[in-house]
């Protein structure tokens, strides 16, 4: 199979990249959405009340709307992450499909990689551990995960060996 | 780099342009004057083998050591 071009892995890679970066863009653009609509209304239930006229509805709504909100946000927040970490893997791929994997900003963007997916896996345990305190019932516990830290170490030690090839790179650049 | 390269001592000697050489080895006039300037990591041998046999030198001609602090890798 061909490293490069049409029917190539990399295409193939790419394709599904551009799909997961479209489908987080249109997923985080409505979670936001719904999170703005969740805060208008547990902020103001009088507006809910004028456009649902059931009573359980509104009180649900003023009790959990908060929470409910701020879970929403969490969750636009994490999948904003995720986001992020795509575009920058579509980034790399197009110096590979260039012809340039060893660009030296790629040592920058894998690190940014590795800083975001421990930054998320953070905010996770902060995210466990808050709504636990919240909400008490909710049956959420802070779980540590160890392969969410060994992917983190993977991607340093990834960008280590990028750093190693752009530094190869600029040698092979400068040899006669 | 304590390594000096010594090819427009050698170019001036022969009489010879950074273009007609570039012609005759095959290498870029922009590789050459990486060269010249000393700004190159490393030279192959078949390089060294070109210059020397179009300009009809021994690579002692062309480089020469001179001590001094290495450069760094980065």
């Amino acid at each position: 199979m061909r490293a490069l071009g049409p029917g190539s892995v990399s295409s193939f890679l790419k394709i599904i990249l551009d799909v997961i970066y479209v489908g987080l863009w249109i997923f985080v653009s409505l979670l936001s959405i719904f999170t703005l609509i969740a805060l208008l209304f547990s902020f103001n239930p009088d507006l809910l009340a004028r456009l649902v006229p059931i009573s359980d509805a509104v009180e649900s709504v003023s009790r959990n709307g908060p929470l409910f909100a701020s879970a929403l946000g969490a969750w636009a927040l994490m999948m904003g992450g995720w986001m992020l970490i795509v575009e920058r893997l579509r980034r790399i791929f197009g110096t590979l499909t260039a012809g340039d994997p060893f660009h030296p900003d790629n040592v920058l963007r894998l690190r940014m990689i590795g800083l975001i997916l421990g930054g998320l896996e953070i905010g996770r345990y902060i995210y466990t551990a808050m709504s636990h305190w919240l909400a008490p019932s909710s049956d959420s516990k802070v779980s540590f995960t160890l392969t969410a830290w060994f992917s983190v170490l993977v991607v340093f030690v990834l960008a280590e060996v990028f750093r190693e090839g752009a530094r190869l790179r600029r040698e092979a650049e400068l040899t006669i | 780099m304590p390594v000096r390269v010594n090819l427009d001592r050698v170019l001036l000697e022969r009489r010879m342009s950074l273009t007609e050489l570039s012609d005759r080895v095959g290498v870029t006039i922009a590789n050459l004057s990486i060269l010249k300037t000393g700004k190159a990591r490393a030279v192959r041998f078949s390089t060294l083998d070109a210059l020397c046999r179009e300009l009809d030198c021994q690579p002692g001609d062309l480089l020469t050591f001179e001590s001094g602090p290495p450069d760094s890798d980065d």
